[in-house]
Protein backbone atom coordinates (compact mmCIF):
# COMPACT_ATOMS: atom_id res chain seq x y z
CA UNK A 1 0.00 0.00 0.00
CA UNK A 2 1.05 3.35 -0.86
CA UNK A 3 0.75 6.61 0.79
CA UNK A 4 -2.51 7.34 -1.77
CA UNK A 5 -4.18 4.84 -0.93
CA UNK A 6 -3.55 4.71 2.73
CA UNK A 7 -4.58 8.70 2.77
CA UNK A 8 -7.88 7.61 0.80
CA UNK A 9 -8.64 4.83 3.34
CA UNK A 10 -7.93 6.81 6.46
CA UNK A 11 -11.28 8.03 7.67
CA UNK A 12 -12.66 3.81 6.83
CA UNK A 13 -9.77 3.12 9.08
CA UNK A 14 -10.84 5.60 11.61
CA UNK A 15 -14.26 4.46 11.56
CA UNK A 16 -13.49 1.03 11.73
CA UNK A 17 -15.06 0.71 8.96
CA UNK A 18 -12.71 -1.38 6.84
CA UNK A 19 -12.33 -5.54 6.56
CA UNK A 20 -9.79 -6.77 8.89
CA UNK A 21 -6.88 -7.33 5.80
CA UNK A 22 -7.46 -3.81 4.72
CA UNK A 23 -7.26 -2.69 7.75
CA UNK A 24 -3.81 -4.34 8.51
CA UNK A 25 -2.42 -3.32 5.27
CA UNK A 26 -3.05 -0.11 6.21
CA UNK A 27 -1.44 -0.49 10.03
CA UNK A 28 1.61 -2.08 8.33
CA UNK A 29 1.89 1.33 6.68
CA UNK A 30 1.25 3.46 9.20
CA UNK A 31 3.86 1.34 11.18
CA UNK A 32 6.38 2.03 8.46
CA UNK A 33 5.27 5.63 7.38
CA UNK A 34 5.86 8.33 9.79
CA UNK A 35 3.96 10.72 7.60
CA UNK A 36 0.90 9.19 7.02
CA UNK A 37 1.25 8.23 11.00
CA UNK A 38 1.14 11.71 11.97
CA UNK A 39 -1.58 12.52 9.62
CA UNK A 40 -3.62 9.66 11.11
CA UNK A 41 -3.21 10.81 14.50
CA UNK A 42 -3.98 14.39 13.89
CA UNK A 43 -6.61 13.79 11.96
CA UNK A 44 -8.38 11.23 14.33
CA UNK A 45 -7.74 13.18 17.30
CA UNK A 46 -9.44 16.66 15.72
CA UNK A 47 -12.24 14.54 14.41
CA UNK A 48 -13.17 13.00 17.49
CA UNK A 49 -12.88 16.86 19.79
CA UNK A 50 -14.51 18.34 16.99
CA UNK A 51 -17.26 14.88 16.84
CA UNK A 52 -17.75 15.57 21.35
CA UNK A 53 -17.86 19.52 20.98
CA UNK A 54 -20.50 19.45 17.96
CA UNK A 55 -23.65 21.41 19.65
CA UNK A 56 -26.53 18.34 20.36
CA UNK A 57 -29.98 20.26 19.44
CA UNK A 58 -31.77 17.41 21.81
CA UNK A 59 -35.82 18.00 21.66
CA UNK A 60 -37.39 20.48 23.83
CA UNK A 61 -40.11 19.57 26.10
CA UNK A 62 -42.47 20.96 24.03
CA UNK A 63 -41.87 19.59 20.99
CA UNK A 64 -42.80 16.05 23.28
CA UNK A 65 -45.90 17.42 23.88
CA UNK A 66 -46.87 18.71 20.51
CA UNK A 67 -46.09 15.63 19.06
CA UNK A 68 -47.98 13.30 21.64
CA UNK A 69 -51.01 15.82 21.09
CA UNK A 70 -51.25 15.50 17.32
CA UNK A 71 -50.76 11.98 17.20
CA UNK A 72 -53.95 11.67 19.45
CA UNK A 73 -55.55 14.21 17.44
CA UNK A 74 -55.08 11.54 14.48
CA UNK A 75 -56.74 8.79 16.33
CA UNK A 76 -59.36 10.77 17.48
CA UNK A 77 -60.05 12.78 14.99
CA UNK A 78 -60.03 10.09 12.09
CA UNK A 79 -63.96 9.91 11.76
CA UNK A 80 -63.98 13.64 11.18
CA UNK A 81 -62.36 14.16 7.83
CA UNK A 82 -62.36 17.60 8.02
CA UNK A 83 -60.96 17.84 11.28
CA UNK A 84 -57.18 18.43 12.55
CA UNK A 85 -57.39 22.18 11.38
CA UNK A 86 -55.72 23.49 14.01
CA UNK A 87 -52.98 20.70 13.71
CA UNK A 88 -50.01 22.42 12.16
CA UNK A 89 -48.85 20.59 9.26
CA UNK A 90 -46.03 20.82 6.87
CA UNK A 91 -47.32 19.18 4.02
CA UNK A 92 -50.72 18.77 3.89
CA UNK A 93 -52.45 16.17 2.00
CA UNK A 94 -56.44 15.91 2.08
CA UNK A 95 -57.09 20.02 2.76
CA UNK A 96 -58.75 20.77 -0.70
CA UNK A 97 -58.32 24.49 -0.10
CA UNK A 98 -54.58 25.65 -0.52
CA UNK A 99 -52.66 26.39 2.94
CA UNK A 100 -49.86 28.85 3.21
CA UNK A 101 -48.30 27.89 6.70
CA UNK A 102 -44.60 27.97 6.32
CA UNK A 103 -44.05 27.88 2.67
CA UNK A 104 -46.69 30.85 1.82
CA UNK A 105 -48.17 29.99 -1.12
CA UNK A 106 -49.37 26.47 -2.83
CA UNK A 107 -47.06 24.43 -4.77
CA UNK A 108 -48.30 24.04 -8.08
CA UNK A 109 -46.29 23.47 -11.20
CA UNK A 110 -46.00 26.89 -12.32
CA UNK A 111 -44.04 27.25 -8.83
CA UNK A 112 -42.38 23.87 -9.63
CA UNK A 113 -41.19 24.87 -12.89
CA UNK A 114 -40.55 28.73 -11.22
CA UNK A 115 -38.41 27.21 -8.53
CA UNK A 116 -36.78 24.74 -10.59
CA UNK A 117 -35.87 27.88 -12.97
CA UNK A 118 -34.19 29.69 -10.18
CA UNK A 119 -32.61 27.14 -8.86
CA UNK A 120 -31.23 26.48 -12.35
CA UNK A 121 -29.95 30.42 -12.44
CA UNK A 122 -28.59 30.10 -9.32
CA UNK A 123 -26.51 27.11 -9.77
CA UNK A 124 -25.49 28.23 -12.97
CA UNK A 125 -24.10 31.32 -11.38
CA UNK A 126 -22.15 29.50 -9.14
CA UNK A 127 -20.31 28.04 -11.83
CA UNK A 128 -18.68 30.04 -13.95
CA UNK A 129 -15.91 27.61 -14.47
CA UNK A 130 -17.70 25.65 -16.46
CA UNK A 131 -18.42 28.23 -19.39
CA UNK A 132 -21.88 26.78 -20.72
CA UNK A 133 -23.16 28.62 -23.63
CA UNK A 134 -26.35 30.21 -22.93
CA UNK A 135 -28.21 28.05 -25.33
CA UNK A 136 -26.59 25.21 -23.35
CA UNK A 137 -27.65 27.02 -20.27
CA UNK A 138 -30.93 26.67 -21.09
CA UNK A 139 -31.39 23.19 -22.29
CA UNK A 140 -30.21 22.42 -19.00
CA UNK A 141 -32.71 23.93 -17.23
CA UNK A 142 -35.64 22.45 -19.31
CA UNK A 143 -34.15 18.92 -19.26
CA UNK A 144 -33.88 19.10 -15.53
CA UNK A 145 -37.61 20.19 -15.63
CA UNK A 146 -38.27 17.51 -17.35
CA UNK A 147 -36.64 15.19 -15.59
CA UNK A 148 -38.21 15.86 -12.39
CA UNK A 149 -41.84 16.70 -14.11
CA UNK A 150 -42.02 12.75 -15.32
CA UNK A 151 -40.72 11.54 -12.18
CA UNK A 152 -43.33 13.95 -10.43
CA UNK A 153 -46.15 13.28 -12.42
CA UNK A 154 -45.48 9.15 -12.34
CA UNK A 155 -45.24 9.81 -15.95
CA UNK A 156 -41.56 8.02 -16.88
CA UNK A 157 -42.56 6.66 -19.97
CA UNK A 158 -45.42 6.19 -22.34
CA UNK A 159 -44.34 2.56 -23.37
CA UNK A 160 -43.37 0.51 -20.83
CA UNK A 161 -41.12 -1.97 -21.70
CA UNK A 162 -37.58 -3.68 -20.85
CA UNK A 163 -37.33 -4.79 -24.81
CA UNK A 164 -36.00 -2.76 -26.25
CA UNK A 165 -37.87 -4.35 -29.80
CA UNK A 166 -40.75 -2.91 -28.06
CA UNK A 167 -39.37 0.54 -27.55
CA UNK A 168 -37.89 1.22 -30.46
CA UNK A 169 -40.51 0.48 -33.04
CA UNK A 170 -42.95 2.80 -30.69
CA UNK A 171 -40.76 6.01 -30.73
CA UNK A 172 -40.07 5.38 -34.31
CA UNK A 173 -43.63 5.82 -35.05
CA UNK A 174 -44.00 8.81 -33.05
CA UNK A 175 -40.51 10.57 -34.14
CA UNK A 176 -39.16 12.03 -37.39
CA UNK A 177 -36.10 10.00 -36.53
CA UNK A 178 -35.23 6.71 -35.46
CA UNK A 179 -33.30 7.23 -32.13
CA UNK A 180 -30.80 4.35 -30.85
CA UNK A 181 -32.57 2.04 -28.09
CA UNK A 182 -30.77 -0.61 -25.87
CA UNK A 183 -31.03 -2.46 -22.80
CA UNK A 184 -28.26 -2.09 -20.38
CA UNK A 185 -30.01 -4.75 -18.12
CA UNK A 186 -26.93 -6.82 -17.95
CA UNK A 187 -24.90 -3.91 -17.22
CA UNK A 188 -26.72 -2.41 -14.65
CA UNK A 189 -29.16 0.07 -16.09
CA UNK A 190 -32.16 -2.09 -17.26
CA UNK A 191 -34.81 0.09 -19.54
CA UNK A 192 -37.76 0.90 -18.41
CA UNK A 193 -39.76 2.41 -21.41
CA UNK A 194 -39.55 5.04 -23.74
CA UNK A 195 -41.18 8.69 -23.59
CA UNK A 196 -42.13 11.34 -26.52
CA UNK A 197 -41.10 14.37 -24.98
CA UNK A 198 -40.80 18.23 -26.18
CA UNK A 199 -37.60 20.21 -25.84
CA UNK A 200 -37.32 23.77 -27.50
CA UNK A 201 -40.34 22.98 -29.11
CA UNK A 202 -39.74 19.90 -31.00
CA UNK A 203 -39.74 16.18 -30.19
CA UNK A 204 -37.51 14.37 -28.50
CA UNK A 205 -37.36 10.77 -27.55
CA UNK A 206 -36.70 10.15 -23.92
CA UNK A 207 -35.65 6.61 -22.99
CA UNK A 208 -35.91 5.93 -19.35
CA UNK A 209 -33.44 3.80 -17.66
CA UNK A 210 -33.08 2.27 -14.22
CA UNK A 211 -30.29 2.10 -11.74
CA UNK A 212 -31.02 0.56 -8.48
CA UNK A 213 -34.01 2.47 -7.50
CA UNK A 214 -32.91 5.66 -9.41
CA UNK A 215 -34.11 6.68 -12.75
CA UNK A 216 -31.96 7.78 -15.56
CA UNK A 217 -33.67 9.84 -18.41
CA UNK A 218 -31.54 10.04 -21.49
CA UNK A 219 -32.64 12.48 -24.00
CA UNK A 220 -32.49 11.78 -28.12
CA UNK A 221 -32.69 14.29 -30.72
CA UNK A 222 -30.69 15.09 -34.06
CA UNK A 223 -27.96 16.87 -34.01
CA UNK A 224 -27.56 19.59 -36.35
CA UNK A 225 -23.64 19.66 -36.01
CA UNK A 226 -22.92 16.27 -38.12
CA UNK A 227 -19.51 15.78 -35.86
CA UNK A 228 -19.25 14.56 -32.17
CA UNK A 229 -18.84 17.05 -29.36
CA UNK A 230 -16.64 16.14 -26.39
CA UNK A 231 -18.82 14.88 -23.52
CA UNK A 232 -19.86 17.53 -20.73
CA UNK A 233 -20.80 16.66 -17.35
CA UNK A 234 -22.40 19.22 -14.52
CA UNK A 235 -24.07 18.65 -12.05
CA UNK A 236 -26.29 20.57 -9.61
CA UNK A 237 -29.65 20.55 -7.15
CA UNK A 238 -28.72 16.82 -6.64
CA UNK A 239 -29.04 16.01 -10.78
CA UNK A 240 -26.76 14.75 -12.73
CA UNK A 241 -26.11 15.98 -16.39
CA UNK A 242 -24.25 14.30 -19.23
CA UNK A 243 -23.90 15.36 -22.74
CA UNK A 244 -22.85 14.22 -25.63
CA UNK A 245 -22.93 13.85 -29.03
CA UNK A 246 -22.08 11.47 -31.62
CA UNK A 247 -22.19 11.98 -35.91
CA UNK A 248 -26.32 11.08 -36.14
CA UNK A 249 -28.04 12.25 -32.35
CA UNK A 250 -27.35 14.85 -29.20
CA UNK A 251 -27.66 12.82 -25.88
CA UNK A 252 -28.54 14.40 -22.82
CA UNK A 253 -28.45 12.06 -19.91
CA UNK A 254 -30.11 13.47 -16.49
CA UNK A 255 -30.71 11.60 -13.02
CA UNK A 256 -29.55 11.66 -9.60
CA UNK A 257 -27.89 8.54 -9.56
CA UNK A 258 -24.12 9.97 -9.27
CA UNK A 259 -22.02 11.42 -11.83
CA UNK A 260 -19.53 8.14 -11.70
CA UNK A 261 -22.25 5.86 -12.10
CA UNK A 262 -23.78 8.34 -15.18
CA UNK A 263 -20.19 8.32 -16.83
CA UNK A 264 -20.40 4.23 -16.87
CA UNK A 265 -23.65 4.64 -17.98
CA UNK A 266 -22.81 6.95 -20.99
CA UNK A 267 -19.65 4.53 -21.56
CA UNK A 268 -22.27 1.38 -22.12
CA UNK A 269 -24.58 3.26 -24.05
CA UNK A 270 -22.00 4.11 -26.61
CA UNK A 271 -20.56 0.52 -26.16
CA UNK A 272 -24.07 -1.15 -26.96
CA UNK A 273 -24.93 1.26 -29.82
CA UNK A 274 -21.74 0.69 -31.32
CA UNK A 275 -22.38 -2.95 -31.98
CA UNK A 276 -25.81 -2.19 -33.40
CA UNK B 1 -54.41 21.03 -5.96
CA UNK B 2 -54.97 17.85 -7.59
CA UNK B 3 -51.31 18.63 -8.96
CA UNK B 4 -50.43 19.46 -5.61
CA UNK B 5 -51.47 15.69 -3.74
CA UNK B 6 -49.56 14.22 -6.73
CA UNK B 7 -46.85 15.72 -6.37
CA UNK B 8 -46.56 14.98 -3.00
CA UNK B 9 -47.17 11.21 -3.63
CA UNK B 10 -44.34 11.06 -5.66
CA UNK B 11 -42.01 12.52 -3.93
CA UNK B 12 -42.98 10.44 -1.19
CA UNK B 13 -43.15 7.51 -3.25
CA UNK B 14 -39.74 7.80 -4.37
CA UNK B 15 -38.42 8.48 -0.79
CA UNK B 16 -39.61 5.31 0.31
CA UNK B 17 -38.67 3.59 -2.45
CA UNK B 18 -35.21 3.32 -1.73
CA UNK B 19 -35.69 1.12 1.28
CA UNK B 20 -36.77 -2.45 0.79
CA UNK B 21 -38.06 -2.58 4.28
CA UNK B 22 -40.11 0.92 3.95
CA UNK B 23 -41.46 -0.19 0.61
CA UNK B 24 -43.45 -2.77 1.91
CA UNK B 25 -45.03 -0.42 4.49
CA UNK B 26 -46.35 1.35 1.75
CA UNK B 27 -48.77 -0.98 0.71
CA UNK B 28 -49.30 -2.08 4.09
CA UNK B 29 -50.52 1.90 4.86
CA UNK B 30 -53.49 1.70 2.35
CA UNK B 31 -55.25 -0.72 4.70
CA UNK B 32 -53.82 0.15 7.99
CA UNK B 33 -54.35 3.96 7.87
CA UNK B 34 -58.00 4.38 8.94
CA UNK B 35 -57.95 1.45 11.70
CA UNK B 36 -54.85 3.40 14.45
CA UNK B 37 -56.03 2.22 17.77
CA UNK B 38 -54.94 3.70 21.45
CA UNK B 39 -52.94 0.22 21.46
CA UNK B 40 -51.20 0.52 18.18
CA UNK B 41 -50.37 4.40 19.50
CA UNK B 42 -48.85 3.25 22.67
CA UNK B 43 -46.32 0.82 21.09
CA UNK B 44 -45.36 3.48 18.22
CA UNK B 45 -44.74 6.34 21.30
CA UNK B 46 -42.70 3.06 23.33
CA UNK B 47 -40.67 2.79 19.99
CA UNK B 48 -40.44 6.15 18.71
CA UNK B 49 -40.18 8.38 21.24
CA UNK B 50 -36.79 7.33 22.45
CA UNK B 51 -35.39 8.96 19.49
CA UNK B 52 -37.05 12.42 19.37
CA UNK B 53 -33.39 13.72 20.59
CA UNK B 54 -31.69 11.92 17.73
CA UNK B 55 -34.79 12.74 15.10
CA UNK B 56 -34.67 16.58 16.33
CA UNK B 57 -30.93 16.71 15.82
CA UNK B 58 -30.68 15.34 12.90
CA UNK B 59 -33.26 18.16 11.50
CA UNK B 60 -31.66 21.24 13.37
CA UNK B 61 -28.70 20.26 11.75
CA UNK B 62 -30.36 19.93 8.29
CA UNK B 63 -32.73 22.62 8.59
CA UNK B 64 -30.56 25.42 10.44
CA UNK B 65 -33.89 26.56 11.96
CA UNK B 66 -35.41 25.52 15.18
CA UNK B 67 -39.02 26.03 14.20
CA UNK B 68 -38.44 24.14 10.81
CA UNK B 69 -37.05 21.66 12.65
CA UNK B 70 -39.68 20.87 14.93
CA UNK B 71 -41.85 21.13 12.04
CA UNK B 72 -40.46 18.34 10.12
CA UNK B 73 -39.79 16.39 13.20
CA UNK B 74 -43.71 16.74 14.36
CA UNK B 75 -44.90 15.89 10.46
CA UNK B 76 -42.06 12.77 10.26
CA UNK B 77 -43.27 11.49 13.38
CA UNK B 78 -47.44 11.65 11.94
CA UNK B 79 -45.68 10.08 8.78
CA UNK B 80 -44.08 7.44 10.59
CA UNK B 81 -47.03 6.54 12.90
CA UNK B 82 -49.07 6.07 9.78
CA UNK B 83 -46.67 3.58 8.38
CA UNK B 84 -45.81 2.01 11.45
CA UNK B 85 -48.16 -1.03 11.33
CA UNK B 86 -45.79 -2.10 7.82
CA UNK B 87 -42.33 -1.65 9.86
CA UNK B 88 -40.93 -5.14 10.99
CA UNK B 89 -37.52 -3.59 10.90
CA UNK B 90 -35.59 -4.25 14.12
CA UNK B 91 -33.82 -0.74 13.56
CA UNK B 92 -36.27 2.03 14.69
CA UNK B 93 -33.89 4.79 15.12
CA UNK B 94 -32.46 4.07 11.62
CA UNK B 95 -36.21 3.82 10.09
CA UNK B 96 -37.59 7.24 11.71
CA UNK B 97 -33.97 9.15 10.74
CA UNK B 98 -34.55 8.22 7.50
CA UNK B 99 -38.43 9.96 7.45
CA UNK B 100 -36.97 12.54 9.43
CA UNK B 101 -34.15 13.44 6.51
CA UNK B 102 -36.61 12.97 3.51
CA UNK B 103 -38.84 15.18 5.18
CA UNK B 104 -36.38 17.67 5.95
CA UNK B 105 -35.05 17.32 2.46
CA UNK B 106 -38.62 18.11 1.17
CA UNK B 107 -38.58 21.44 2.91
CA UNK B 108 -35.31 21.99 2.01
CA UNK B 109 -35.79 21.39 -1.61
CA UNK B 110 -38.69 23.42 -1.72
CA UNK B 111 -37.24 26.78 0.57
CA UNK B 112 -33.84 26.69 -0.52
CA UNK B 113 -33.19 24.81 -2.81
CA UNK B 114 -29.81 25.98 -3.83
CA UNK B 115 -28.13 24.45 -0.61
CA UNK B 116 -28.40 20.90 -1.25
CA UNK B 117 -25.37 20.28 -3.38
CA UNK B 118 -21.98 20.21 -3.10
CA UNK B 119 -20.43 20.79 -6.01
CA UNK B 120 -20.13 24.52 -6.88
CA UNK B 121 -18.03 24.93 -3.87
CA UNK B 122 -16.56 21.72 -2.87
CA UNK B 123 -12.87 22.36 -5.06
CA UNK B 124 -12.85 25.95 -4.60
CA UNK B 125 -10.89 26.45 -1.55
CA UNK B 126 -11.17 29.66 0.62
CA UNK B 127 -7.82 31.72 0.89
CA UNK B 128 -5.93 31.19 3.77
CA UNK B 129 -6.84 27.83 5.03
CA UNK B 130 -3.58 26.19 4.62
CA UNK B 131 -1.83 28.53 6.78
CA UNK B 132 -3.43 27.13 9.69
CA UNK B 133 -2.04 24.01 11.29
CA UNK B 134 -4.16 20.82 12.41
CA UNK B 135 -2.63 21.51 16.29
CA UNK B 136 -4.16 25.32 15.94
CA UNK B 137 -7.64 24.02 14.71
CA UNK B 138 -7.28 21.19 17.72
CA UNK B 139 -7.09 24.30 19.72
CA UNK B 140 -10.16 25.93 19.29
CA UNK B 141 -11.90 22.30 19.45
CA UNK B 142 -13.71 23.22 22.21
CA UNK B 143 -15.21 26.20 20.92
CA UNK B 144 -19.31 25.14 19.92
CA UNK B 145 -19.69 27.96 18.61
CA UNK B 146 -17.51 28.05 16.19
CA UNK B 147 -18.20 24.50 15.46
CA UNK B 148 -21.21 25.35 14.93
CA UNK B 149 -20.80 28.08 12.25
CA UNK B 150 -18.50 26.13 10.15
CA UNK B 151 -20.72 23.63 9.77
CA UNK B 152 -23.94 25.25 9.15
CA UNK B 153 -21.86 26.50 6.57
CA UNK B 154 -21.36 23.09 5.02
CA UNK B 155 -23.87 21.74 2.19
CA UNK B 156 -26.78 19.47 3.34
CA UNK B 157 -25.33 16.19 2.47
CA UNK B 158 -22.22 16.90 4.53
CA UNK B 159 -24.36 18.51 7.66
CA UNK B 160 -26.01 15.15 7.36
CA UNK B 161 -23.41 12.57 7.39
CA UNK B 162 -21.26 14.32 10.31
CA UNK B 163 -24.59 14.40 12.17
CA UNK B 164 -25.18 10.68 11.71
CA UNK B 165 -21.80 9.61 12.12
CA UNK B 166 -20.39 11.73 15.08
CA UNK B 167 -23.00 12.15 17.05
CA UNK B 168 -24.88 9.71 16.48
CA UNK B 169 -22.55 7.03 15.79
CA UNK B 170 -24.03 5.25 13.06
CA UNK B 171 -22.26 2.59 10.88
CA UNK B 172 -21.35 3.25 7.51
CA UNK B 173 -24.79 0.90 6.07
CA UNK B 174 -26.42 2.71 8.25
CA UNK B 175 -25.76 5.43 6.98
CA UNK B 176 -26.38 4.49 3.49
CA UNK B 177 -29.32 3.25 4.46
CA UNK B 178 -30.47 7.02 5.73
CA UNK B 179 -28.70 9.16 3.14
CA UNK B 180 -29.82 6.50 0.75
CA UNK B 181 -26.04 6.52 -1.06
CA UNK B 182 -24.39 3.40 -2.37
CA UNK B 183 -22.63 1.78 0.71
CA UNK B 184 -19.31 2.57 -0.86
CA UNK B 185 -19.76 6.32 -1.50
CA UNK B 186 -20.30 6.45 2.83
CA UNK B 187 -16.95 7.04 3.43
CA UNK B 188 -16.00 9.11 0.91
CA UNK B 189 -18.33 11.44 1.41
CA UNK B 190 -17.42 11.02 5.32
CA UNK B 191 -13.92 11.91 4.10
CA UNK B 192 -15.30 14.64 2.27
CA UNK B 193 -17.30 16.31 4.71
CA UNK B 194 -14.88 15.90 7.31
CA UNK B 195 -12.23 17.70 4.77
CA UNK B 196 -14.43 20.73 4.46
CA UNK B 197 -15.35 21.13 7.90
CA UNK B 198 -11.73 21.30 8.93
CA UNK B 199 -11.14 24.00 6.27
CA UNK B 200 -13.88 26.12 7.05
CA UNK B 201 -12.78 26.17 10.50
CA UNK B 202 -9.31 26.63 9.71
CA UNK B 203 -10.26 29.92 7.66
CA UNK B 204 -12.68 31.19 10.90
CA UNK B 205 -9.86 31.03 12.88
CA UNK B 206 -7.28 32.31 9.88
CA UNK B 207 -10.05 35.74 10.33
CA UNK B 208 -9.90 35.65 14.54
CA UNK B 209 -6.27 36.17 14.31
ZN1 LIG C 1 2.48 6.95 3.83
Amino acid sequence: MNCEEATKLMDGYLDGELDPITSQTIEQHLRECPKCDRAYKTHGSLIRALGNATPYYKAPAELRERIQSSLRKEIGERPTRNGGQNTRSLFPRKQPEPRTILFGTSWNWLALAAAIVLAAIIGWTLLPRLQRSGADQFLATQLIASHVRSLMANHLSDVASSDQHTVKPWLDAKLDFAPPVVDLSSEGFPLVGGRLDYLDNRPVAALVYQRRKHFINLFVWPGETGSARPTMAMSHQGYQLLHWADPDFNYWAVSDVNANDLQTFKQQFELQTSHH
Amino acid sequence: MALLLKAEHASENQDFESDQRIVKFVVVKKREEDHAQPAALTSFEDAMLPHLDAAHNLARWLLRNEQDAQDVVQEAYLRAFKSFAGFHGSNGRAWLLTIVRNTSYTLLKKNRAVDLTTTFDEEIHAPGYESVSPATILEHSEDAELIREAMDELPAEFREILTLRHQEGLSYKEIADIAQIPPGTVMSRLARARAKLRECLAVRIGKEK
